[in-house]
């Protein structure tokens, strides 16, 4: 470590310069080949040679099984071992629920973690944690991993840096202690549906893009005035005004939404009437057009109750939830690796815990942070490998217990961001992307 | 962290050897312990209750990610952060064939060696074989290992209690001492775990206690020992400069208690916001509505020096107040359409209506509430059962509703940060399972809950203070003479808060559902004497809301100069708020001239007096309304989305009202009123003020040029839609 004085001064600005020139390609990373601003960072940028310039966040919101999912126990009692089978994967020795028939196929590209902890078994503790990688403090609410993004990077055109397909889970707000307009813009449809649109990017009827504008500097020039006297961090400005103006007014960023521009072979590949896979093809696109976080939530994982649901709700049902986890994930994976995509692009399946390895009396699982799974893929992650073990009942980590913030760590560095870069609160402190004391999972790294 | 490090030969040497049957380390550890330092425990008798269990707590061993967890961990189970001494005591001593201590061989025992990690430990090295805390395992395991004593703990002090820094970065140490029942007190600063509620603010060094602050403000940092937890209150000054507060004006015990706190912290107030100001701040909150344009010519007109209480008064007696402090009850009380069944809502509804209108006492409105019986669709306040889906759920809506607490925390555990326990969680839910549940409401006497730890039925039990008789059919009644009884320590306090939220943007205890001796108000002594107040005065509403916005500290502009704009719970200025949906849906109404139906409702019918929270609206589910079926206070705030921006530009909730022909400004323009005549009216309609001179001329510049009547209607249209959209129409302030 040399010249440390000027790195601790690397401003706001600084990092936004970096954002900007990787997306011109030269990459946020040769940054950090410059001494940087700790030792944590240091060693940082010796250890990572970060490739992910986007997100996809596969978010299973409620919590999912994690013996359903990625580590069942086929040996383990009636009780533990539930009602569905496994499968066999092209990763040799290792099985996964049964319904992940595309997915297991894909293994020697996929890292599990298998040994995921956290004592927060509620569902806005346990999303606050595994979304931001701090624990929720009645002192400070930390920004999700999108809001960060779109923090230290600069946007690029005219669309959101932080997207949520169709909405945001209703847990956190996402923007943290960073200002609002971070958050995660929700497109509110359904993708799987046929007439599915983002509502109002067409001009309302006898309007067009001067009144728009106009009306925007209407507002804009309202609050100036009445906001002179006022000396707070409340800003005048609704950011949101000059947002919602710059997307009206791009043609390109509606294409960017537009679905029914991809050939058929390719809707049907994620599965028709499939919304978690009509909305990870809808991620891709956004990512193609420069987006760098995108969140696809799916929800119903909070199974208290029969988990058989998961696999089919009435006889020949494709669309339940494990059977269109598969279908959508896998098609999203083969798509971003033909499209050479897949080096760029981190894909992280996850929720807020896992599930109580004994079944309940209604024939679910309750919450159960102790140990849970964690998929990733793409944008730098060492596929074919699972990290960590539970124990023989799923009850707790066997080996490398895994912490949301050791994962915080690792995914903010795979997309170049230092996890000891400052980000400002807002009233006056700055606090670090992630926190001091969790570890870079170098395992995963390929 | 406390971590000895051991010489590593020696810690090489005992992993060679460790097993549990083949402890050999009598001889090292005899060296190690005979530290003259730190042994002197021996010479008293050491009790399992009053000194080994402050050990786990300290180290963690009883932690919720460790054996505290509701499963225990690696087959031993202890009860979270100590709650059941019996539990754990027999855990230790009984359980695994008794391997957990071993009396004729003390270090031999697993309660010893694990932790210690002379035998391997999941949980790692929680502390050296030499410290305190590893002879206190071993003196007490050499002494029999007791449960308990003949005195027992009763409270725990720590002090200083509150202390006020002079600047970032000073210190000050805490220290802990315990009482007993025999009148005997202990310094138990050693095994009090502190633990900051903001870590970057608070440093506290583990073997001192001492704490350090690192930032302006106020901080809390949590005791705990045994049962005990206690919160300590660290200020520190918000600016260096300091600013007298004797000149302000006091109006009541508010501002008394406001400007008390604002001093210690050395933040100046903002001054007081004028008469037109005052009054659609007053209104929006008394009313859900902006004043009207005569109101308000008539108010700034009055010469009378307590015209601000007469306009108070006369709002509060209004149709409006009562119809739109029924949507702030409702929503409280979460009155929604369960099942489609909208006759029992409705009722519900109405009967509450009827209540504000004639300004039933609170005590007494919520005795009915819970002691209502009978049909649903006729019976209003017997829909209170229907809120919810089963006894649990009754008693998690009771408690955080009309307790201000969390008792959901307490289903399948003790509560860590506050006194309730899981007798207290599945008793309160026995006295709702004595409900029959469906179109009638009536009591019943098989109704029962079972407990989880004991899986037996629950004893019906008023939480925190005493279980009922076996098959009493009375707990209701005797739950509502616990809760309205003047003494109740959380009935009055939750209320005012709320009132106090609603009216000032923050409660004095936030979440107002979280009160907790581990969640102090900001003002804990203002809160004390409100609840006081709202009981002296038959637990009136009106009455507590007149005091709140007669007092000064309502009457302080939302502007923050550079001082105090870092504050956001003093009350140094105004907290900006965000208009509700139904207000703001009501507002944009008004302004624009255009309603909107509202399902079968008479057009006109404003969105405040719905009394279906679901009536199908685009515009209230744009707006981000709460539906109500679960707690609206906890409602993740989703206005000013990027989405509903789009829609205020593309969509039909404003650009149907602003270009609809004979709207607001087509009659205005037709009255042949001039453009900027408009624009100055519109001001006063939406925002209560005349545009200023500047304002004036800029609007006079943007209406310089057009000459067609089209051109003109168009820039108003593009004005009126940029004045809904400003933040000064969209909040109150």
């Amino acid at each position: 470590m040399t010249d440390t004085d000027q790195c601790t001064t690397l401003s706001r600005r600084d990092w936004v310069r970096a954002g900007c020139l990787s997306a011109l390609g030269l990459g946020l990373l040769d940054h950090f080949d410059l001494p940087t601003a700790d030792a944590n960072a240091a060693s940082f940028s010796k250890r990572i040679n970060p490739k992910a310039k986007a997100c996809i966040l596969i978010w299973l919101d409620g919590g999912p099984t994690h013996l359903e999912t990625f580590d069942p126990k086929p040996n383990a009692p009636d009780e533990v071992r539930g009602p569905m089978g496994t499968t066999s994967t092209s990763l040799s020795g290792v099985r996964i629920n049964e319904c992940f028939q595309n997915t297991s196929k894909l293994m020697n590209k996929l890292a599990i973690i298998r040994s995921m902890t956290s004592p927060l078994g509620e569902h806005n503790f346990g999303t606050h944690y595994l979304m931001t990688g701090y624990k929720p403090s009645p002192a400070l609410n930390y920004p999700a991993y999108g809001a960060t993004l779109a923090h230290v990077r600069k946007q690029v055109g005219v669309l959101p840096p932080n997207i949520a397909i169709p909405k945001f889970t209703r847990n956190i707000s996402g923007s943290g202690y960073l200002a609002r307009s971070t958050g995660p813009f929700s497109l509110g449809g359904d993708p799987a549906r046929g007439n599915f649109k983002v509502q109002n990017l067409d001009f309302h009827e006898g309007l067009n893009l001067d009144r728009i504008g106009r009306r925007r500097n209407f507002s804009d020039a309202i609050d100036q005035f009445s906001r002179k006297l006022d000396a707070s961090r409340w800003s005048p400005n609704n950011p949101n005004l000059e947002r919602a103006y710059n997307l009206i007014a791009s043609p390109q960023a509606k294409k960017a939404f537009d679905l029914s521009d991809e050939p058929q072979k390719i809707r049907q590949r994620y599965g028709f009437g499939n919304t978690i896979g009509q909305s990870c093809l809808l991620a891709r696109r956004l990512v193609q057009s420069g987006v760098p976080f995108v969140t696809v939530n799916s929800t119903g994982w909070d199974t208290h109750q029969d988990l058989s649901q998961l696999k089919s709700r009435f006889p020949n049902d494709k669309n339940a939830l494990l059977p269109a986890l598969d279908r959508g994930f896998s098609a999203l994976i083969t798509d971003l690796s033909e499209n050479g995509m897949l080096d760029e692009t981190l894909v992280v399946v996850m929720g807020e815990f896992g599930r109580t390895p004994k079944i309940n009396v209604a024939g679910g699982r309750d919450h159960w942070p102790n140990v849970f799974s964690v998929l990733l893929t793409g944008g730098g992650i060492q596929g074919g490998q699972i990290v960590g073990r539970s124990d023989a009942l799923g009850e707790y980590p066997q080996d490398n217990p895994v912490t949301p913030a050791d994962l915080a760590t690792t995914i903010y560095s795979l997309l170049g961001v230092d996890p000891a870069t400052q980000l400002p609160t807002g009233d006056g402190r700055t606090v670090r992307v992630a926190s001091e004391e969790a570890k870079i999972l170098s395992d995963l790294v390929s | 962290m406390r971590r000895v490090i051991i010489p590593f030969a020696f810690y090489f040497f005992v992993l060679i050897i460790n097993t549990p049957t083949a402890l050999s380390i009598d001889k090292p550890s005899a060296i190690l312990f005979r530290n003259k330092n730190t042994t002197t425990i021996a010479d008293r008798p050491i009790t399992f209750k009053n000194d080994v269990m402050p050990v786990f707590t300290k180290s963690g061993c009883n932690a919720g990610s460790c054996h505290g967890a509701a499963v225990g961990r690696g087959g031993f189970q202890l009860s979270l952060y100590g709650s059941n001494p019996d539990a754990d005591y027999k855990a230790i001593v009984h359980q695994l064939g008794g391997r957990r201590i071993n009396l004729s061989q003390p270090k031999k025992s697993l309660l010893f060696a694990k932790p210690t990690e002379f035998v391997e430990h999941g949980g790692g090295t929680r502390f050296a074989a030499r410290d305190e805390s590893a002879h206190l395992l071993l003196n007490w395991i050499e002494q029999g290992a007791k449960f308990g004593s003949d005195h027992h703990f009763v409270k725990l002090v720590i002090s200083p209690k509150n202390h006020q820094f002079n600047a970032s970065g000073e210190s000050v140490k805490l220290k802990a001492t315990a009482y007993f029942s025999n009148q005997t007190s202990k310094d138990v600063t050693k095994w009090t775990s502190f633990t900051p509620e903001d870590v970057s603010a608070i440093d506290v060094d583990d073997q001192t206690a001492k704490v350090t602050a690192h930032r302006r403000g106020r901080h809390i940092v949590v005791a705990r020992f045994l049962s005990a937890v206690v919160p300590v209150e660290l200020l520190v000054p918000m600016n260096d400069q300091r600013f007298p507060v004797q000149q302000q004006r006091l109006t009541n015990f508010i501002d008394t208690e406001i400007l008390k706190r604002l001093e210690t912290l050395n933040l100046p107030v903002s001054p007081l916001i004028d008469d037109a100001a005052y009054l659609r701040r007053l209104t929006l909150d008394l009313t859900g509505r902006l004043p009207s344009h005569s109101s308000l010519d008539r108010h700034l007109a009055d010469t009378h020096p307590g015209k601000r209480k007469r306009v108070v008064k006369d709002l509060l007696s209004s149709d409006e107040f009562t119809e739109y402090w029924t949507l702030v009850l409702a929503k409280l009380l979460r009155i929604h359409v369960p099942n489609k069944e909208k006759a029992g809502a409705l009722a519900y509804h109405r009967w509450l209506f009827e209540q504000v209108r004639k300004g039933t006492s609170f005590d007494k409105l919520v005795r009915t509430i819970l002691l209502a019986e009978g049909d649903t669709t006729i019976n209003g306040p017997a829909n209170f059962y229907l809120t919810t889906n089963g006894p649990r759920q009754q008693g998690e809506l009771f408690s955080e509703v009309l307790m201000g607490s969390r008792l959901r925390c307490a289903n399948c555990h003790d509560h860590p940060l506050d006194r309730w326990t899981q007798d207290d969680y599945h008793g309160l839910a026995a006295i709702f399972s004595k409900i029959e549940i469906g179109q009638i409401i009536k009591t019943k006497t098989d109704g029962e809950v079972v407990h989880p730890r004991t899986s037996e039925p629950a004893r019906q039990r008023i939480p925190g203070v005493r279980d009922l008789p076996i098959d009493s059919i009375t707990g209701r009644a005797d739950l509502a003479d616990w809760l309205t009884d003047k003494t109740n320590p959380y009935f009055a306090k939750a209320i005012v808060n709320r009132l106090w939220r609603k009216l000032l943007g923050r409660g004095l205890v936030e979440p107002p559902d979280d009160f907790r001796s581990t969640n102090p108000a900001t003002h804990p002594e203002l809160l004390n004497r409100l609840a006081q107040d709202f009981i002296n005065h038959g637990y009136d509403i009106r009455h507590t809301i007149e005091l709140i916005v007669t007092s000064t500290t309502y009457a302080r502009t939302a502007h923050a100069n550079q001082y105090n704009k870092h504050d956001d719970r003093f009350y140094s200025h105004a907290i900006r708020r965000p208009l509700e949906a139904e207000v703001l849906a009501d507002a944009i109404s008004s302004v624009t001239g255009v309603w909107e139906p509202y399902g079968q409702q008479p057009v006109g019918t404003r969105a405040v007096a719905l009394a279906d929270s679901k009536t199908p609206s685009m515009t209230l589910d744009v707006l981000g309304r709460c539906g109500r079926d679960i707690s609206c206070e906890s409602l993740v705030d989703s206005v000013d989305s990027l989405g509903q921006t789009l829609h205020f530009f593309n969509g039909s909730i404003l650009n149907k009202r602003i270009h609809l022909v004979d709207n607001r400004l087509g009659k205005m323009l037709k009255k042949g009123n001039t453009p900027i005549k408009i624009i100055e009216d519109f001001y006063v309609i939406a925002l209560s003020r005349k545009p200023t001179n500047n304002e004036r001329e800029y609007w006079m510049l943007q209406l310089k040029d057009l000459t067609s009547t089209n051109e003109q209607r168009q820039l108003l249209e593009d004005f009126l839609w940029g004045l809904v959209n400003s933040q000064e129409f969209k909040t109150n302030h």
